[in-house]
C-alpha cells in the first residue's frame, strides 16, 4: 500500500516504505537539545522538509492506515512532535510577563506544523494544537485508493448523511465536524476524492449519495472544502461553493 | 470555570466570602506550623467571587470601549521602553478580564440585546475602571488584576507579594512526572519545593505522585505561604501537601537524607538587571523572588548544598535557572564540589529553546 503525503495537490511525495521501531529520541514529549538547532519560530508555514524522505517512525500495526498517525493517542502523537513556543528574543523565565503561551507543534514524520495561541494556558493551547494537528494530518496525508475494489472504510461511512444508500443501519448516527472522529472520516473521503481527480459527482457514486448531498458534506467543514477546492483548482475544475449549490437546488 | 469543591471547609469559606469579600480566611485549616501566616488574608480571585453585582449592558459596553481605547493608545510604547506588552496583548488581556468578571460572558456582545438589560458581574463597574487604570498606568501585572494565573491545567490564585508562575516552570512538573513514572519509590516518597510561592510546583507535583507521596512546600514569605495554602485547599491536596514558613532549608531540618525529590524555581536574576526589568515584573513582583544576588547564583548554590544534604540515595532534583551560562556554571559547580553526592547531571532547554533547567540524582 502506497503512503503519500501531499502538500499541494500537484506535489506528491512518496514516503519510503521503511518502518523502524520508535527511537528513544522521539519518545520524550519535552524539548531536546537538537531542538535548539531548529530555530523555526518565525516561519509561518515551513515547506516540506527532508523529514518526509527519511524513514517514517511508526509501529508495524499502525502502517495499514496513512502511517496510523490518527490512530495514536494524543500522548503518542505528541511524542512524534517537536514543541516550541514563540518567544523569539529575551531571556524569558522570571524576566518576562507577557503571557506568551502560544504553542507550535511540528510533527516530525510528516513535517506538518500546527499551532495554537488563543487560550490563557500553554496546557490548553497544547491540546488545541494537537487537535489542529490531527485535522491537518487528515487533510494532508494521502493514501492511494484502488477504485475497482473500493469499499469505503467505516470511519468514512460514519460521517456520511443517513440517506447514503451504502450506509448500513449498524453505522450509527452521523458524525459531524465537531466530533474528534470526523478527522479520520475526512481523511478517507479526501483519499477517494483525490482518486477520482476531484470529481464530486464520481465520488458521490462510490458513496451512494447524490452530488448535492456530498457537496453539502464537503461544505460542512471549512478546511475540507478548501482542500477539495484546491485540488479542483489544480485540475481546472470549478470549485464548490454554497451559492453554486444553491443554484443547483433552485 | 470548573471547580471541584469537595472540601467542606472550603465551601464554607466560599459562602462566607459571598457575604463579605474581605473576611479573613479563618476556616483555612493549614498545618500548625503556620501560626504567623494565619493573620494573612489571601485575596479571592475575581473569577471565584459571587456574581452579586448588576450593571446595565450599556454601562459595561461603555467601560469596554474606554478600556479598549486605552489599550490601543499604548501602541508599542511599552515594548519600546522595557519590552512590555503591546496593544494586541493588552486587548487579549481585556478579553480575559471580561471572561473572569462577567458571569455570562459568552453571549455578551454578540447578541443584539437591550442596552438596559442587566448583566451579572463578579466586580463592581467602578472597580473595573479602577483595575484597568492600574493595569495601564501602574503597569500592574494582569494576573494581579484578576488575582489568578492559568498554569498547566490549574488556575492558581496570585496576589501582590507572590511570584506569578511562569509557563517555563511547567516543564519541571513534566520532568518529575517522567522520573516518578519509572520509579515507584520516588513516586511514594516525600518531595520538597523550596520557595514555593503560589504553590504551583508543589501542587503540580502533588498531583503526579502516587499514594503515600507527599510534598513539603516552603517559603520565606508569609503571604506566599497563605496564598499557596489557599491554592492547595482549592485542589483538595491538603492531605498531600504541607506548607512550612521559612528560608530555604531551614524549615526542612527534620528531612535530612530523607527526601525523594527536591525542586525549586529560586530567584536567579542578577541584581544589576532588576532595575531594568519589564515594569510588570520589576515594579510589582516580589524582589525576594527574583533577585539572585550579584551573579544571580546565590540561591542556586545554596540549593546544591540542599540537594547534597536533603536527598536520600537515588533522590532526584530539578532547578530552574536564568538560562544558558547559569546552567553551565551550576553544573560545573556541582561537578567540582558535589561529585561525591550528585550525579547524572543534565541540562534541559525550555520550550523557547533556552537551556533552562539543571537536573540530576543523588548517588
Amino acid at each position: 500500500m502506497a503512503h503519500k503525503i501531499i502538500f499541494k495537490p500537484t506535489f506528491i511525495l512518496n514516503l519510503k516504505q521503511q518502518f523502524t521501531t520508535t527511537t528513544t529520541s522521539q519518545t520524550h514529549n519535552i524539548s531536546h537539545c537538537h531542538f535548539l538547532h531548529h530555530p523555526f519560530f518565525n516561519i509561518k508555514i515551513r515547506p516540506i522538509s527532508l523529514h518526509s524522505t527519511t524513514p517514517i517512525t511508526t509501529t508495524a500495526a499502525a502502517t495499514a492506515n496513512h502511517g496510523g498517525y490518527l490512530d495514536l493517542t494524543d500522548d503518542d502523537l505528541m511524542r512524534q512532535c517537536e514543541m516550541g513556543t514563540f518567544k523569539t528574543s529575551g531571556p524569558g523565565g522570571q524576566h518576562r510577563n507577557k503571557r506568551e503561551s502560544a504553542v507550535r507543534l511540528k510533527h516530525l514524520p510528516t513535517g506538518i506544523i500546527a499551532q495554537a495561541g488563543e487560550d490563557r494556558s500553554q496546557h490548553m493551547n497544547r491540546a488545541s494544537a494537537i487537535k489542529r494537528l490531527r485535522s491537518l494530518i487528515a487533510l494532508k496525508v494521502r493514501k492511494t485508493v484502488d477504485l475497482d475494489a473500493y469499499s469505503p472504510p467505516r470511519e468514512l461511512l460514519q460521517i456520511l448523511p443517513p440517506k447514503s444508500s451504502i450506509r448500513g443501519s449498524d453505522i450509527g448516527s452521523q458524525i459531524g465536524p465537531n466530533n474528534p472522529k470526523f478527522a479520520m472520516g475526512m481523511q478517507a473521503l479526501l483519499d477517494l476524492i483525490f482518486a477520482v481527480d476531484g470529481s464530486v459527482s464520481d465520488a458521490a457514486k462510490y458513496l451512494g449519495l447524490s452530488t448535492g448531498a456530498l457537496s453539502r458534506l464537503i461544505l460542512s467543514d471549512d478546511s475540507l472544502r478548501k482542500e477539495v477546492n484546491d485540488l479542483r483548482a489544480s485540475k481546472r475544475i470549478r470549485g464548490i461553493y454554497w451559492y453554486s449549490l444553491w443554484a443547483q437546488i433552485q | 470555570m470548573k471547580l471541584t469543591l469537595t472540601n467542606h471547609n472550603f465551601s464554607t469559606l466560599l459562602n462566607s466570602s459571598f457575604i463579605n469579600l474581605t473576611r479573613p480566611f479563618c476556616s483555612l485549616s493549614l498545618s500548625s506550623s503556620l501560626s504567623s501566616s494565619t493573620s494573612i488574608k489571601p485575596q479571592v480571585p475575581i473569577f471565584l467571587r459571587p456574581p452579586i453585582y448588576s450593571t446595565k449592558l450599556n454601562d459595561l459596553k461603555k467601560w469596554h470601549n474606554w478600556a479598549k481605547n486605552i489599550a490601543f493608545s499604548i501602541g508599542s510604547s511599552f515594548v519600546q521602553s522595557d519590552n512590555g506588552p503591546d496593544s494586541t496583548i493588552l486587548c487579549r488581556e481585556l478579553k480575559w478580564f471580561i471572561e473572569d468578571v462577567v458571569e455570562n460572558h459568552h453571549s455578551l456582545f454578540s447578541q443584539v440585546g437591550d442596552d438596559n438589560e442587566k448583566v451579572k458581574m463578579r466586580a463592581d463597574i467602578e472597580e473595573l475602571y479602577c483595575l484597568w487604570k492600574q493595569r495601564i498606568e501602574e503597569r500592574k501585572p494582569f494576573q494581579y488584576i484578576v488575582g489568578c494565573e492559568h498554569w498547566k491545567d490549574l488556575v492558581l490564585s496570585v496576589q501582590e507579594g507572590v511570584l506569578i508562575p511562569r509557563p517555563e516552570t511547567e516543564l519541571i512538573v513534566d520532568l518529575v512526572s517522567d522520573v516518578v513514572s519509572k520509579n515507584e519509590g520516588l513516586k511514594r516518597g516525600v518531595w520538597a519545593d523550596l520557595g514555593t510561592g503560589s504553590g504551583a510546583l508543589a501542587i503540580g507535583i502533588g498531583r503526579v505522585l502516587g499514594d503515600g507521596g507527599k510534598v513539603i512546600g516552603s517559603d520565606l514569605s508569609p503571604v506566599a505561604v497563605a496564598v499557596a495554602g489557599y491554592n492547595v485547599q482549592r485542589y483538595s491536596l491538603q492531605d498531600k501537601i504541607e506548607l512550612r514558613e521559612g528560608s530555604w532549608l531551614e524549615p526542612l531540618k527534620d528531612m535530612e537524607g530523607k527526601l525523594a525529590g527536591l525542586v525549586s524555581n529560586p530567584p536567579y536574576i542578577p541584581s544589576k538587571e532588576i532595575p531594568v526589568l519589564q515594569a510588570e515584573v520589576g515594579k510589582h513582583e516580589p524582589r525576594v523572588a527574583l533577585d539572585g544576588g550579584i551573579d544571580g547564583m546565590d540561591a542556586l548554590l545554596h540549593l546544591c548544598d540542599g540537594a547534597d544534604l536533603m536527598l536520600k540515595p537515588g533522590g532526584f532534583f530539578a532547578f530552574e535557572t536564568n538560562g544558558e551560562k547559569q546552567c553551565r556554571e551550576l553544573v560545573d559547580y556541582m561537578k567540582s564540589n558535589k561529585s561525591a553526592s550528585l550525579c547524572n547531571l543534565e541540562i534541559f532547554a525550555d520550550f523557547a529553546g533556552i537551556q533552562r533547567f539543571v537536573i540530576g540524582f543523588h548517588r
